[in-house]
């Protein structure tokens, strides 16, 4: 529910989408207001009138994608931070997002970042290409963030701390990183239980709480076995770790 | 996967992988090994991964020096990529009885007149190699520095790595269903992923050997029962060698990990097949280890878990082939030591298999001692 958690639903998102078609031109804006509220700065800010005039200042925006190039102009100007702009046609299978980003520290051009949702979960790497940031912006920096082109609706924020590096710990215990994860996998180890054995992930004093999730994802990304159809390994006592001496103890006290 | 083969090899753990690696070294095309679930899911995966040469008898004795000295060189040797973490810290035998201290200095005699370099120790000598001994606890013991443990999962690999070189097929995840027997000769093996066609099958099961066995109509006069093991968080190094003693019923060594991995037997264990972990070991295994060694009592214990010792009537493995089944092969029986003595395995039965003269002479070993009434006992076995 937006009114309780502010994102967005598929639904509101599905009516503001712009047509395959249009995505597939060029750089186009997409306006992700959804609250009758008297603002207007997206319809005054825009130099090729591509925003349908608010003849009622409490309207809702509506973007007209034929006349809209994507310049971007209105993305710092929406004090709501609801304003982005796609590019499909920035690579092969890849997109650029244009994300209005008010955090610091602000990411560096070349940067790689964990790009996120809507909600802000990570959903792949991203790139950053260009981080605009001049007196036009007026403290609303805009980051050009390079992404795989399936997720140009989906991503529409970042966090700085790249959780998809190579060196990221999978298995904190142990110290297994997602680069040695990754090879791995490669190389055949290709269930819980052989990662498991082969590189002590997950026989910390954790017992795989944080890495199992994250292996079997991983196993998943790189095989396709889905992670509840892969085997999981054996869950084995004790619940956490307890000291000798404290199963030593003679009972005292038979109760 | 394959329709025929020259060999099929039934089992991923230690013995499989280095029966596979010796066939393929010594020219053997075609072999197919066979696991269930993935390499060293089963009683290899899952036990102390120590290496003793301090044994009672000229035969186990051999044996295990033969292996000790092929573990020494095993990386290099297989040209592994990682490292089987082979740590030669010792054994300490700690002795509660002075009939222990007896058979000890025969032991000790034996070993030394085949080179194993053991010596017996005092109570005092024993607290220069682990200072936290409670002597309260024991009269004397003995003492092997090239004695030690390494890593089950890295050492199977290892096997399995070169074996896949030579040529091997490895097909992880396939079960046998069936052996087929026609006029007293194996001509096949079923499993669920397909049929290999195949003259000789090898039954290296560990844990569920019998039940293989049984597919051929053979009898192996085994069971398996539940040991118990468990494994504490990982500390600076303080434990060189492995803390052992028979009568006081423990193993108890550090990993070059940081952790220590301590285990005992126990009579009362099921012998049904399970694998699960029972609170009665944790908390005798606890008793006893902070009794023995009590600086380790505020270790934590992380992980507890347990195996298949596959037990035979003289606690020894058998390395032999069935009489009335030609080209049944079996490595099993190991009661508990068949991780250590997995290049010995390896050797053992390739040579066997193809008829080779042995490298070892472990024909004591063979099938028919059982029913010969020829038991090979060995004082030394917890």
């Amino acid at each position: 529910m937006i009114q309780k958690d502010g994102i967005a639903t598929q639904e509101m998102i599905d009516s503001i989408t712009p047509s395959a078609e249009r995505r597939s031109k060029g750089p186009v804006a997409v306006v992700e207001c959804f609250q009758s509220i008297p603002c207007n700065p997206c319809y005054t800010s825009c130099p090729r009138k591509a925003m349908k005039e608010l003849i009622d200042i409490n309207d809702m925006p509506q973007v007209n994608t034929d006349i809209c190039n994507g310049c971007g102009v209105c993305i710092s100007h929406c004090p709501g931070l609801a304003i982005f702009v796609i590019d499909e046609t920035y690579g092969d299978n890849q997109c650029l997002i244009k994300m209005p980003y008010e955090f610091t520290p602000l990411p560096s051009e070349g940067d790689y970042v964990t790009a996120t949702d809507r909600g802000g979960k990570p959903v792949c790497r991203g790139k950053v290409v260009k981080v605009v940031n001049t007196p036009m912006q007026d403290r609303t920096p805009i980051i050009h963030l390079v992404v795989p082109k399936e997720f140009s609706m989906i991503v529409r924020s970042l966090n700085i701390n790249d959780i998809y590096d190579d060196n990221t710990y999978i298995c904190r215990c142990e110290e297994l990183t997602l680069g040695e994860l990754r090879e791995y996998i490669r190389k055949g180890y290709t269930t819980l239980d052989e990662i498991k054995r082969i590189t002590r992930a997950g026989m910390g004093p954790c017992q795989g709480r944080t890495c199992r999730q994250l292996i079997m994802n991983e196993i998943a990304k790189l095989t396709g076995v889905k992670p509840q159809d892969q085997l999981m390994s054996t869950f084995r006592p004790p619940v956490k770790p307890v000291k000798l001496g404290f199963y030593a103890q003679e009972d005292t006290d038979n109760e | 996967m394959n329709k025929s083969a020259s060999v099929v090899i039934i089992g991923g753990g230690i013995s499989g992988n280095a029966i596979a690696y010796e066939l393929a070294k010594r020219g053997q095309k075609d072999i197919v090994l066979l696991e269930k679930k993935f390499l060293t899911a089963g009683s290899t995966g899952r036990c102390g991964a120590g290496i003793r040469m301090q044994w009672g008898t000229k035969l186990n004795c051999i044996m295990s020096k033969y292996s000790v000295e092929r573990y020494e060189h095993l990386n290099e040797e297989l040209d592994y990529e990682h490292d089987i973490e082979f740590k030669q810290g010792g054994y300490l035998m700690c002795a509660a009885t002075s009939k222990e201290m007896e058979q000890f200095a025969l032991n000790v005699k034996l070993q030394n007149s085949l080179g194993i370099p053991s010596r017996m120790i005092t109570p005092q000598e024993a607290l220069e190699i682990i200072p936290y001994i409670n002597t309260d606890y024991m009269i004397g013991g003995a003492f092997c520095q090239k004695d030690g443990h390494l890593n089950p999962f890295h050492t199977t690999q290892a096997f399995a790595n070169a074996a896949q070189r030579l040529g091997v097929c490895i097909e992880k995840f396939t079960t046998v269903t069936g052996i087929d027997v026609d006029n007293g000769k194996v001509i096949g093996v079923q499993t669920d992923k397909g049929y290999i066609a195949t003259n000789v099958v090898v039954d290296c099961a560990g844990g569920y050997s019998q039940y293989i066995a049984k597919m051929a109509g053979i009898d192996l006069p085994l069971y398996s029962q539940r040991h118990q093991i468990l494994v504490t968080e990982p500390v600076e190094p303080l434990q060189g060698p492995m803390f052992m003693g028979f009568a006081h019923n423990i193993y108890c060594q550090q990993s070059p990990h940081g952790s220590f991995i301590m285990g005992r037997g126990d009579d009362e264990e099921p012998k049904d097949g399970r694998i699960t972990s029972g609170w009665t070991f944790l908390e005798e295994m606890a008793k006893n280890c902070v009794k023995l060694l009590p600086l380790l009592k505020d270790l934590t214990v992380v992980r507890q878990w347990s195996g298949l010792y596959n037990m035979s009537p003289d606690k020894q493995p058998i390395y032999g082939h069935a009489p009335n089944v030609e080209g049944f092969y079996m490595a099993s029986g190991f009661s508990g030591h068949g991780f250590m003595f997995g290049p010995v395995t390896g050797v053992v039965m390739a040579e066997m298999i193809l008829g080779l003269s042995p490298t070892v002479d472990a024909s004591q070993l063979c099938f028919d001692r059982f029913e010969k009434g020829q038991l090979f006992i060995e004082p030394s076995v917890v």
